[in-house]
């Protein structure tokens, strides 16, 4: 989506012994057999257990989220409306805990759109405030579906009065926009908050449960076609969800098998693509640093709910999940088995240890971020301008998942894994 | 796709008996003969825009034709650069206080207009303050060339801006500079090896090179962005790397000079001469292309009769790119690490 010039101090250098030096060197030829085939495999077959009980989880959580909806529907109260909320905010620790799974697994890359797209242009959906700034030349970007029964894109008028999933689902991407996002997370998101309007000031959406009232106190407008939406997008989530759960059930003809007929080798490289990926490229450099160097609480990954430190946080608790083999799961149960980390400390413990301690460094300064927000201060607000401490604060937890990702590039030699992109690894000359 | 790091690293196999080796005499001469000259350019040309502000500010008649031609020159040393830029520059914020593209929601005008409004008239200090969509080139042009501002009637608002952008991208230059050029600093570090950047020359090589192949895959993101490629083609005029000076070609034709010069002092170390004939074919598709191009890239990628010709120009692109990543890469024993276009 977004790109930069520079990731800026995202670029790594990686250490190397000298060439001139006088201790004898190996060449990559020379070196054993970096890990155990058999072992190896089980790992593989490990991560896609690890896959199955992360997207199960984010199932039940989002058909909690629905039972809350249905409740808030029912009598669209603030008590309700916060129950709501609070299902939502429970839903995304354990999908936030699957996008490491979706680099380089491109069966989730491909699937992911419908479901965790972000940023949005809101006006898409519902009402937005006057100042709302949209992508520059997005033809959806005031579309607001909820107050429309038809809408013209170009040439064509598109038929809205039935909103159902197919109809929303066919609207993501409405004009080649990419930020016209009509359904998955932030789009709930957004219907359960309402926009932030607060900038890089303290206080998230402030949307009234009377949005969702019909009677005599009812607000926002065209209050019967926002209930259908919010009902009708939260079933496609979950709907979507079930769909990915399946890919992963060991034994049937999915994607998990595919990957487990596929070499060790691919299947590694996935798992070690997945966890740099979302380490560096993303989270380190589109979910903070470009919001941060902008100022931009527009580029703040939960913008509308203010829960951006959870996501950022279970991003990195998924990466850990992937190297450890280890999930806890929703009810509390740690699941644990065959792991990159057993591979690597085979060969090379010592890179297996520094991972584990980067690993940790960064847990702990995403946990910061997380204190941070517990004790009334957002991640839209330690990236306000001249904000000092904020900035630090961010800072820190980018460059612990830089450090780290230099120790999965080094997991990833050490493991003999040479090119890390699926997509050109098996290139041939 | 996102933005851009391709990290590589040289692989231990390189052997032994290279303590003078050929390796170590390009990194040296990459250092010294293009990548410093490159930094001293964009220096250059950033002394001479806060020159042309200077001359445009102090003169209430004066014509921006001179401005124009001073910007066009350090936005086209700073794309020079960007395949260049290893080291100082990528670090810590620099680079994104040159520029911050892509822009997608247009940030430049509310960060600036607002910034302006708060501020009358607006000191070089509260632009050290502000966000780094408004230091660089980007707010620049967004005044100089944006419609909706009327700079010649209105210099006793955006004066202050230019002039401290101006400084601030000469300030931002020099401090890059006297990191290369101080004892110890970044030229230091591509020559005399191992030093506390690089243990061996091919270390500093590999990050050359590193450099240089995300230089040429931002190439295709400026180019492929206004064509829609990341929206299901629909094309986004807008979204081109500086649409409203239609400066979008000329820079990516400095970039890929830029590139170019890494590639002719690195290409007496590659084994097979077939591949080196083909990646200087690859550079000359693209060069003789983007020369052919008949109008700027917002104006071409609204036409439907050149989106062919655009399709090709990119497929050329991609193929120098693949060339380089994959079968330079391997050549030269270098590992392809991370890509942080590796998130979506």
């Amino acid at each position: 989506m977004l790109t930069r010039l520079s990731t800026g101090g995202l670029l790594l250098a990686s250490l190397f012994l000298s060439a001139c030096s006088d201790e004898p060197q190996s060449t990559d030829a020379d070196v054993a057999p970096a890990y155990d085939d058999a072992l190896g495999r089980q790992v593989v077959s490990h991560y896609g257990d690890v896959a199955l009980a992360t997207y199960s989880d984010a199932l039940a959580g989002a058909r909690e989220l629905k039972t809350q909806i249905g409740t808030l529907l029912a009598a669209p109260t603030e008590a309700n409306l916060a129950a709501a909320r609070d299902a939502w905010r429970a839903a995304r620790v354990p999908y936030m805990q699957t996008e490491v799974f979706r680099f380089g697994n491109a069966v989730v890359d491909e699937w992911e759109g419908q479901v965790n797209a972000w940023p949005l242009d809101e006006g898409l959906i519902d009402y937005v405030n006057e100042d709302y700034q949209a992508v520059m030349g997005n033809p959806g970007a005031r579309a607001n579906i909820i107050a429309s029964e038809s809408l013209k894109i170009g040439e064509q008028t598109l038929d809205l009065t039935d909103l159902n999933a197919e109809l929303l689902a066919s609207l993501n991407e409405l004009g080649g926009s990419e930020v016209n996002v009509a359904t998955g997370y932030h789009a709930i998101e957004f219907l359960l908050w309402g926009q932030d309007l607060n900038g890089t000031d303290a206080g998230a959406g402030q949307r009234p449960a009377t949005d969702f009232a019909t009677g005599p106190d009812a607000t926002g407008g065209h209050n019967e076609r926002r209930r259908e939406y919010l009902s009708v997008v939260t079933d496609l989530l979950i709907d979507d969800l079930e769909v990915m759960v399946d890919e992963w059930r060991p034994g049937e003809e999915n994607y998990r098998a595919e990957l487990e007929a596929d070499s060790v080798e691919n299947g590694l490289r996935k798992m070690l693509f997945g966890m740099g990926s979302l380490s560096l490229g993303e989270l380190a450099g589109e979910r903070m640093k470009v919001a941060l160097a902008a100022h931009s609480p527009e580029d703040e990954h939960d913008c509308f709910s203010d829960n951006t430190h959870a996501s950022h946080f279970y991003n990195g608790k998924g990466i850990r999940n992937v190297y450890l083999g280890e999930y806890q799961r929703s009810n509390g149960e740690t699941l644990t088995g065959p792991s990159l980390s057993d591979l690597v400390a085979a060969n090379q413990p010592a890179a297996d240890s520094q991972l584990k301690t980067d690993l940790n460094a960064s847990e702990a300064a995403l946990q910061v971020l997380v204190d941070s927000a517990n004790n009334g201060t957002h991640f839209d607000q330690l990236i306000a301008p001249g904000n000092a401490q904020g900035a630090d604060t961010v800072n820190a937890a980018i460059g612990a998942l830089v450090v780290q990702t230099t120790s999965i590039e080094k997991a990833a030699r050490v493991l003999n894994i040479q090119a890390l992109n699926p997509d050109t690894a098996n290139h041939s000359f | 796709m996102r933005a851009l790091i391709v990290l590589v690293s040289v692989s231990l196999s390189m052997l032994l008996t290279a303590c003078s080796n050929p390796r170590q005499e390009v990194t040296v001469q990459l250092a010294n003969e293009v990548l410093l000259p490159a930094h001293q350019q964009w220096r250059d040309s950033n002394a001479a825009l806060v020159d042309a502000v200077e001359t445009y500010c102090a003169a209430p008649q004066a014509s921006a034709d001179d401005l124009e031609t001073a910007f066009y020159q350090a936005q086209s040393r700073w794309s020079h650069l960007q395949p260049l830029m290893v080291g100082p520059l990528s670090e810590g914020n620099r680079s994104w206080q040159v520029q911050f593209w892509p822009d997608k929601r247009n940030m430049v005008v509310r960060q600036t207009e607002s910034l302006l409004d708060e501020a009358d008239p607006l000191t070089r200090a509260q632009l050290e303050k502000a966000s780094v969509v408004v230091q660089g080139l980007t707010a620049f042009e967004y005044v100089l060339f944006d419609e909706s501002v009327a700079l010649a009637d209105s210099r006793g608002r955006y004066c202050p801006l230019l002039t401290g952008i101006a400084g601030h991208q000469l300030a931002l230059s020099e401090s890059v500079l006297a990191l290369w050029n101080e004892p110890g600093g970044m030229l230091a570090q591509l020559r005399d090896f191992p030093n506390e950047r690089y243990a061996t020359a091919d270390e500093g090589l590999a990050a050359i090179l590193r450099t240089q192949i995300t230089g040429v895959d931002v190439l295709k993101k400026k180019l492929g962005t206004p064509m829609g490629r990341l929206n299901q083609g629909v094309v986004q005029p807008y979204q081109a790397e500086a649409w409203r000076s239609r400066q979008s070609i000329e820079n990516l034709q400095a970039s890929l000079q830029g590139a170019q010069a890494v590639w002719e002092r690195v290409r007496s170390l590659v084994s097979d001469a077939a591949l080196v004939k083909d990646i200087d074919q690859a550079y000359a598709a693209v060069a003789n292309q983007l020369a052919a191009l008949p109008a700027p890239l917002m104006v071409l990628v609204q036409e439907p009769a050149h989106r062919e010709t655009l399709a090709t120009l990119y497929a050329a692109l991609d193929n120098l790119e693949n060339r380089q990543q994959t079968e330079l890469a391997r050549n030269l024993n270098i590992q392809i690490g991370f890509n942080a276009n590796d998130g979506d």
